[in-house]
């Protein structure tokens, strides 16, 4: 179990696809286990992807249950590795920011409620119905699988990116 | 460096923005923040720029002369020092979408409203659209919304213009996630 840093935009890793997971062996609850530990670390993090911590493997984790948005309508802390969003639909606008791309911020459309297929700490298969900012974190979270980053879903620089709030 | 704000005007057309910024780059100006829009027939480029020696409107030389010789309008501002970078602006962030039959005072009324209830607008766009016959106004405004207001405020303080000028006002705000 390790606390990870954080890897920023520009390093390429996060530019980069991630490759499936053949089998959940010990390395890669070994990567779930680092996940868990960083984001619980990061403490305002609802969720991180591998990539984020140099390992481009397709597996995230999401817990929104400890946050104001998302206390009332979550799975608790959500495991996942090879997931994929097999149904999704309505549409909602959030203002993201992302601990890879630190001071900024930027409001992101997506999918309102999606169901999403991955296969859990245990090696099963499960499915979950997710919306609201579970949705939008499982999304935001399964972009960096795929070396996407919320820049690349802002449609106008001019309304929707902002320099981060002070804290 | 010194900062410079820069606003070019002028008929649309392509290789506007290239014409602008060949000119530029050969000054050695380096572009910040820019927004460039077509408006009605016209193509409109606002620029924030440094320059690491220039200090005045006159270290740019006849540089724009071009520019202006092809129909172009030009205006330089020189900003002082701190005037290229943006002040924080803390406050919920809303959309606030406005339409209507077109009649003059829409912006007016609603600005008015906003500035008196110290909401920040930090964008605004407005589009006429519909047919000759029935012209149809929209604006589209992005704003900081002051310390401790909320959505349902900004509707209660546009209502009466809402009935008053017969136009749709709808504000949403859009929450903010740290993910």
């Amino acid at each position: 179990m390790a606390v990870c840093s954080i890897l920023c935009y520009p390093d390429p890793i996060l530019k980069q696809v991630a490759e499936p997971v053949a089998v959940v062996d010990e390395t890669v609850t070994a990567v779930i286990q680092d996940l868990v530990d960083t984001m619980i670390d990061a403490g305002h993090s609802v969720g991180v992807a591998a990539p984020q911590i140099g390992v481009l493997r397709r597996v995230l984790v999401v817990d929104v249950s400890k946050s104001k948005l998302g206390k009332d309508n979550n799975h608790g802390l959500l495991e996942m590795v090879n997931p994929e969003i097999i149904q999704k639909s309505g549409r909602t606008t959030m203002r993201e920011g992302c601990m890879s791309v630190p001071d900024y911020t930027g409001n992101v459309t997506r999918a309102e409620h999606i169901v999403v297929e991955f296969i859990d700490r245990a090696g099963q298969l499960r499915v979950i119905e997710a919306s609201g900012f579970e949705a939008v974190a499982v999304q935001h979270e399964l972009d960096h699988l795929d070396g996407l980053l919320f820049l690349d879903r802002v449609s106008s620089l001019k309304t929707d990116l902002y320099r981060r709030k002070a804290k | 460096m010194n900062h410079f704000a820069l606003t070019i005007v002028g008929r649309d057309r392509p290789g506007i923005v290239s014409q602008v910024t060949e000119i530029l780059f050969n000054l050695g100006c380096n572009l910040a923040d820019s927004s460039c829009s077509i408006l009605g027939g016209q193509f409109a480029m606002i620029l924030i720029l440094g320059h690491p020696e220039f200090t005045s409107l006159e270290s740019f030389g006849d540089a724009f002369k071009p520019l202006e010789e092809t129909d172009l309008t030009v205006a330089l501002r020189v900003l002082k020092p701190g005037g290229e970078t943006r002040s924080q602006i803390e406050g919920d962030l809303c959309m606030i979408s406005v339409y209507g039959a077109d009649k003059p005072g829409i912006v007016y009324r609603v600005a008015k409203i906003l500035g008196d209830k110290q909401v920040n607008i930090t964008d605004l766009n407005t589009k006429l659209v519909g047919t000759e016959e029935r012209p149809v106004y929209v604006m589209v405004i992005e704003a900081c919304l002051p310390e401790g207001a909320e959505e349902n405020d900004v509707n209660n303080w546009l209502a009466p213009i809402r009935d008053e000028l017969q136009i749709d006002i709808t504000v949403r705000t859009i929450p903010t996630v740290e993910l």
